[in-house]
């Protein structure tokens, strides 16, 4: 199974359920889809429903699921570990959703954050620093091989070839080795991180040096001391305080937005009138401003009318009064109203099915709502008149 | 959102209305190096700590990375201060808002720990608001749950 | 006619800290010092040489209130005269204006002026929605983001052409990016990826995709401006501020890009002609050896060049096509990577300044234009489409 940072896609997903929180996932009944490529991926797919989460692990994808994700195994495990920053992997296109976005961004609070459990460290992570840690000014002239032996539980053998000042690592013991060092891959761990002295391992036979041993004297000179990275090291805690402010507010029409609510309340939609340019204004607005006078003259428009434009969003943009994340796509539309020319044009949302169906130059009306409070919604949203 | 019926202004007013609303948005404030020390110590080890300006001799509470006079770096004088202190000034909290830390009453003091130059303001309890006197001793009391805040002072009390 | 000024205003220090996705290490006023101490050090000064403070960033999105007073011991404004500026995404080009002015007036010899933005904090759609008409545009707002001018620009160029030249434009500035330490994002982007982007990275409104837009990123700018007196006194290469304009012409929060299409003549090509008008400039093009715009995505930076180059037709496409935009062409856009590289958004408008000036000075380093800089000019952006253009010079000879 292929790591990545340390982690297998296998780590995360079989933590998957068990970091399930049913409180951040109340009402929610989906199945997320994971296309993982690359090694060490495969396809996944979580279901949430009913406060509860399952995981499977699966030959082919689901045909029916809410939300998708693309991507492969390097990108996925780098993202769950905060090793690759999501947003900028998405962005750079290595990272694609499928079916409702918003249902992913949500993902965080259904799901604790996967955190990789502290793995020790093993021989085989300090050997293969070997070359890294390789310090040719004091192997200059130095045409050898050093073998290395690990015994017992996470042994293995390396060799370490040194010459013309460069240094390669390649597994399994080569013949004819310079030096070999033999010694149990814990005892090897333990002297690397300074806890077992090398005279005392060497001294009672736990360290067992063959063949040159000048060159092993000075090898801990030839490979710089080992450091645990910094992953291995605890992460400063830097603290973040998460807040909402939430103000409570009381916003005044005016008796021109004041007029257009009432307006609404009877299904009709009105505009006020430019005394000097005749231009309309929808919604009205007590003033023209590139006139810079009152306009104080109502008349109605529509209600239907003619697209100028739509916008088809994707983006889950929360809605900022009620911090619900809104279902996408949607459309927000320009609508060029009966009685209105140029760019007099009123801004609303356009019908769900008819996202991809309707284009400018489209006829369309307003669907109201049966309850009408003197808000923007109390046009549900305009519909293509077919 | 709930739909909210628009409030007539009042009579004089003809077409004015008022509309319920709110402005709720999320944030997250980063303490930075300088404060999580201070708020990790306060959290972990119920510990004030402050930071000297050697140049001004000033003590800082609660840190900060500058002085604000002289614009040294002050991120590496820290010194721990005495959770006890005096308090410089006070007044009384009467009125009712959902942001306020407690119930009205109370009291928010200002309180000049020991070895700090500058007060920390703080609620003050264990006393009744007409028997707070300026320059007496008053001692930090932990919160039991902390928050990563300046209230893991729960509060000050008299010693 | 340019601005009346009393006395000349140079540029003679500018700061600026790495640009990324988030500083958990610092505060607001830390990250601030930071900038500030870039700038200090860039022009030889210390604290105590600064008459005046200008503080800018974009309100509602840290959600914290008049940081320019807790902000001093970040500035430096302790005991000095300070002034807060916000404009939206324009605060950074008016935070310039302001500096320039209170210097150019003779109230001041030596003035700071700081933008900052740590969008990480806050929440950036949310703070751009609530800015709209709470009572209609609020509700129908979704951030700053439109597909407005990508439909606009396919139905006049046609779809291949026009998708090609927006994301051809995002690639050449993400090899400047490249070359831009302060680049908060520079993902090495190849020609060749051209297509698959085109395709394949997501769609966020219309055919604005995710690769076309910016970041939401932290960081901070500082830059010092001194009287010509002060300024030829304590820098060796001083740039000159020549003219700075202002237009505000929306009317409604409305929806972006809705102008654009409705309009005779667009905001930014209305400040460009007045500008250019009265500074006798006859051909931007030929005239500017460098321009860097606020570029919110490669499909408004596209569309804008033509409005702020006074350019006809598909010309604005054309300059893409023919790699007159990179750094060594015709008109280098952006050597710094531009604000699809990095947009902390109360910095963003005068980080556009600062790079400006920098390549005029010849110090940009690694993404410095090959040739003399000697007239450069800036663009900021906020609101829905209102601006600010700053026009920069080597010598004082205009």
């Amino acid at each position: 199974m292929a790591e990545y940072f340390g982690t297998t896609v296998d780590d995360i997903f079989s933590t998957q359920t068990e970091r399930f929180r049913p409180e951040g996932a109340e009402g929610v009944d989906a199945v997320i889809a994971y296309d993982i490529s690359g090694a060490g991926g495969g396809r996944w797919m979580v279901a949430i429903g009913g406060g509860k989460s399952e995981t499977k692990k699966l030959d082919s994808l689901p045909a029916e699921f809410t939300a998708k994700m693309i991507t492969d195994a390097e990108t996925f495990v780098g993202m769950t570990v905060g090793r690759i920053d999501g947003m900028e992997a998405f962005q750079a296109g290595r990272v694609r959703a499928e079916g409702d976005m918003a249902m992913l961004l949500r993902l965080p609070q259904m799901f604790t954050k996967y955190v990789p459990p502290k793995k020790p460290i093993t021989a085989r992570d300090i050997i293969e620093t070997a070359v890294d840690r390789f310090q040719p000014q004091y192997a200059q002239e130095l045409d050898v091989t050093v073998g290395y032996d690990f015994t017992g539980k996470g042994g293995g053998q390396w060799t370490a070839v040194i010459k013309d000042g460069k240094c390669t690592l390649e597994e399994g013991l080569r013949d004819n080795l310079t030096v070999s060092n033999i010694v149990s891959a814990e005892d090897y761990v333990d002297l690397m991180l300074g806890k077992l002295d090398p005279m005392v391992a060497f001294g009672s036979g736990r360290l067992k040096l063959v063949g040159d041993m000048e060159l092993a004297m000075k090898l801990p000179k030839i490979f710089a001391k080992f450091v645990p990275s910094e992953e291995a090291e605890a992460v400063e805690e830097l603290i973040v305080l998460k807040k909402i402010i939430s103000v409570d507010m009381e916003y005044s029409t005016g008796p021109v937005m004041g007029q257009f609510f009432e307006g609404l309340m009877e299904k009709k939609i009105l505009a006020n009138v430019c005394p000097k340019c005749g231009r309309k204004q929808l919604p009205p607005r007590e003033v023209c401003a590139p006139c810079r006078c009152r306009a104080d003259e109502f008349v109605e428009v529509g209600p239907g009318g003619e697209i100028t434009m739509i916008d088809d969003t994707y983006y889950a943009s929360p809605d900022p009064l009620t911090g619900e994340t809104r279902e996408t796509p949607y459309g927000s539309l320009h609508v060029l109203l009966d009685g209105c020319k140029d760019n007099e044009t009123f801004w609303h949302m356009l019908k769900k099915n008819d996202l991809f169906d309707a284009q400018p130059g489209d006829r369309v009306r307003p669907v109201w709502a049966d309850e009408r409070t003197g808000s923007v919604n109390d046009i549900l949203y305009f519909e293509k008149v077919r | 959102m709930a739909r909210q019926k628009l409030r007539q202004k009042d009579d004089k007013h003809e077409h004015c209305y008022i509309r319920d609303g709110k402005l709720a948005l999320p944030y997250q404030y980063f303490a930075g190096r300088v404060g999580s020390r201070f708020l990790i110590a306060l959290r972990d080890k119920k510990q004030i700590l402050g930071v000297k300006c050697e140049k001004c001799n000033r003590v800082f509470v609660p840190p900060r990375q500058r002085c604000e006079r002289c614009m040294e770096d002050l991120s590496d004088s820290w010194v721990e201060l005495s959770d006890t202190g005096e308090l410089t000034n006070y007044t009384v909290v009467n009125y009712e808002d959902k942001h306020l830390p407690r119930k009205p009453p109370y009291i928010l003091a200002m309180i000049k720990l020991g070895g700090a130059d500058t007060p920390l303001p703080h609620i003050l309890e264990g006393i009744e608001p007409g028997k707070v006197e300026l320059g007496m001793k008053v001692k930090a009391v932990f919160a039991d749950e902390t928050t990563n805040t300046i209230l893991d002072v729960d509060h000050f009390e008299p010693v | 006619m340019s601005h009346k000024r009393n006395r000349n205003v140079g540029i003679i220090g500018i700061g600026q800290t790495q640009y990324s996705s988030h500083r958990e290490d610092v505060n607001q006023p830390e990250m601030i010092n930071e900038a500030v101490r870039f700038a200090l050090e860039d022009a030889g000064l210390t604290y105590d040489d600064i008459d005046c403070v200008v503080h800018g960033n974009m309100e509602l999105f840290e959600m914290v209130h008049q940081p320019d007073l807790w902000h001093t011991i970040g500035t430096g404004a302790y005991g000095k005269d300070a002034y807060r500026v916000t404009t939206g995404g324009t605060t950074g080009a008016t935070l310039v204006c302001a500096a320039d002015n209170l210097v150019a007036s003779g109230m001041y010899d030596i003035v700071l002026a700081v933008g900052f933005e740590k969008l990480q904090e806050g929440h950036t759609t949310g703070g751009i929605t609530n800015m709209a008409d709470p009572l209609w545009s609020r509700n129908l707002q979704t951030g700053a983001l439109t597909g407005a001018t990508a439909g606009a620009m396919i139905r006049e160029f046609g779809e291949e052409r026009a998708r090609r030249a927006a994301m051809k434009l995002r690639i050449d500035m993400d090899k400047h990016a490249m070359l831009n330490p302060n680049s908060h994002r520079s993902f090495g982007l190849d020609y060749d990826q051209l297509d698959d982007l085109m395709e394949n990275s997501p769609k966020l409104v219309g055919e604005l995709r995710l690769i076309h837009m910016c970041s939401q990123s932290d960081g901070a700018c500082a830059m010092i401006f001194a009287s010509e007196e002060k300024a030829k006194e304590l820098s060796d290469k001083p740039v000159w501020i020549r003219d700075h304009i202002t237009i505000h012409r929306e009317e409604t929060f409305n929806l972006f890009g809705k102008e654009d299409a409705e309009r005779e003549e667009t905001t930014h090509r209305f400040a460009a002609r007045k500008l250019f008008e009265r500074n006798g400039i006859d051909n931007p093009v030929d005239y500017f050896d460098v321009f860097e715009m606020y570029d919110p995505s490669s499909w408004w930076g596209l569309d804008w060049l033509r409005e702020f180059m006074l350019l006809e037709g598909d010309e604005h496409l054309k300059m893409v096509e023919n790699d007159e935009l990179k750094i060594g062409g015709r008109l280098p856009l952006n050597p710094s990577g531009g604000v699809v590289a990095a947009n902390p958004i109360g910095a963003t408008a005068m980080v556009r300044v600062a790079e400006a000036a920098l390549q005029i000075r010849g110090d940009a380093g690694g993404h410095q234009i090959p040739s003399e800089v000697k007239h450069a000019l800036a663009s900021g952006f906020g609101g829905t489409l209102w601006t600010v253009l700053t026009m920069l010079e080597k010598d004082l000879d205009w």
